[in-house]
């Protein structure tokens, strides 16, 4: 009866709150999901489902929950707003710069040695013109 | 003709009992899940696959643990609900795009594709800051160009003037030259002058380098989903996992070796020998289940490691880009200065 007073005075997390039930002092999703951050519960559980997320908590080491709900709500967000691609689209947006950047790196490289040839072989006409 | 009858019917008979029963065996077989019969979806929920079963496409009977995954992170109602918001063409990509999530998922349960997109936009970040070094070099080899150009010119009228100023001598006559200057006379050394200034944003770059701090935070990997259409830079039926040069490196062993080495050349050999490692590891794939997610994924490092390494990193490029920089402005002044030496006024 204490927890249930003491949850009385505190506000219900944000899952507690969308799936309209008590909010337990054992409440999985208390920590991770804030009142003030109703959305953040609504995008994960209308993609992954509420159970599923708890699951997923229940499997993960306690200071790991919270980069596992955050990666989660990142998902979500990025499913809800690409239902095709969701995620893996800026995925594959970032795989292209990577492999742009890579190349650019190759066609510098290209250049400065095609430089320093160029140098080396000036440096050398020089003394062997002051030799000479 | 009667008699006729009575001989044929029990043969039709026969026949008759026979197809029932070989239909009967067939939805027997199909039922209880046959070698042919449900995908991996309906045998995993222990169901009845039909003939317009909308997963079955997706998830074939000898790859179970595709739908495993799947089925632990979204569940079958949430797959079957954004299937059915999408168009019929649209709907092999997103089913290819939740496969692939629920994979990575499930080999980094904490921080699954958020994981991938941090160490991606930390590949980028030090691409781009071994890209400014390399062009700072190549400016200075395009300068250090410049200047023997001009220093052959500038020796031919060295060599001119110190005609002229001889035969002015022998006639009495002088140039002012400043008493002070000596051997470091330099209207005619301009390369000093030019260096100087160089050097000094390369030594703010490397400063710049030590002391950014690399933090990639949801927030920012929010805004590569802000800034970029996904579906326009994806392509037709392109997916990462299709591409075998990813070019994506073990940040421990790249690590490792920029220490030891600590040059810019180095760091990009190293990522040319890593993607053709990149590539050897793919043919250890298990061709069972995971074709294409293998060959794209093996590639990364766990999240952990990228977290340990990327400040490693950060401490050493610094230093590793310093030395080349430095050794190349030295050298520079010191061809200039000998070319100078040579032909300098006493």
């Amino acid at each position: 009866m204490s927890s249930s007073y003491s949850n009385y005075t505190n506000s219900p997390c944000a899952a507690c709150k969308f799936l309209r039930r008590k909010c337990t002092s054992d409440c999985v999703f208390a920590p991770y999901f804030p009142p003030e951050e109703p959305k953040k519960f609504a995008n994960v559980h209308r993609i992954f489902g509420a159970s599923n997320v708890s699951k997923i908590l229940q499997e993960v080491e306690p200071h790991q929950r919270e980069d596992a709900v955050n990666s989660l709500a990142y998902e979500a967000e990025a499913r809800l707003r690409d239902p095709v691609y969701g995620c893996v689209g800026a995925i594959s947006v970032l795989q292209r710069q990577v492999l742009g950047l890579q190349r650019e790196l190759e066609e510098t490289n290209a250049d400065i040695m095609r430089y320093a040839s160029c140098l080396g072989g000036e440096t050398t006409s020089v003394y062997g013109a002051r030799r000479g | 003709m009667s008699q006729i009858k009575t001989i044929h019917n029990p043969i039709g008979s026969l026949e008759r009992f026979l197809d029932l029963l070989l239909i009967s065996l067939i939805v027997y077989m199909t039922l209880k899940g046959g070698t042919s019969g449900a995908c991996a979806a309906c045998k995993y929920q222990r169901r009845r696959c039909a003939a317009d079963c909308p997963l079955a496409p997706y998830f074939p009977a000898e790859q179970p643990k595709l739908f495993q995954n799947v089925h632990r992170l979204f569940g079958v109602r949430s797959i079957v609900k954004i299937l059915e918001n999408l168009d019929e063409v649209q709907r092999p990509e997103a089913m290819k795009s939740i496969i692939f999530q629920s994979y990575v998922r499930d080999r980094n349960p904490v921080h699954g594709c958020l994981g991938i997109t941090q160490q991606l936009q930390y590949m980028i970040w030090v691409a781009e800051e071994e890209l400014k070094a390399v062009n700072l070099q190549l400016q200075l080899y395009r300068n250090g160009q410049n200047h023997a150009n001009s220093h052959n010119m500038m020796i031919h009228e060295i060599g001119e003037k110190q005609e002229d100023l001889t035969s002015q001598l022998d006639l009495g006559m002088g140039l002012p030259v400043n008493a002070n200057q000596g051997n470091n006379t330099i209207p005619f050394f301009s390369p000093v002058s030019e260096t100087q200034p160089q050097q000094q944003p390369q030594m703010s770059y490397c400063n710049d380098v030590n002391n950014n701090d690399y933090n990639p935070t949801p927030d920012s990997c929010k805004e590569i989903l802000n800034n970029h259409n996904a579906s326009s830079a994806w392509g037709q039926n392109q997916f990462p996992f299709n591409h075998h040069n990813y070019g994506f490196i073990n940040q421990n062993e790249h690590c490792s070796e920029t220490k030891n080495n600590n040059s810019v050349m180095a760091i990009q050999s190293q990522l040319v020998n890593l993607q053709m490692a990149s590539n050897k590891q793919e043919e250890e794939v298990d061709a069972q289940n995971y074709d294409e997610i293998h060959q794209f994924l093996e590639i990364i490092d766990d999240s952990q490691s990228f977290t340990e390494t990327k400040e490693v990193y950060a401490s050493s490029s610094g230093e590793s880009l310093k030395e080349p920089i430095d050794e190349i402005g030295e050298k520079e002044l010191r061809r200039a200065a000998t070319c100078f030496s040579l032909t300098s006024v006493n």
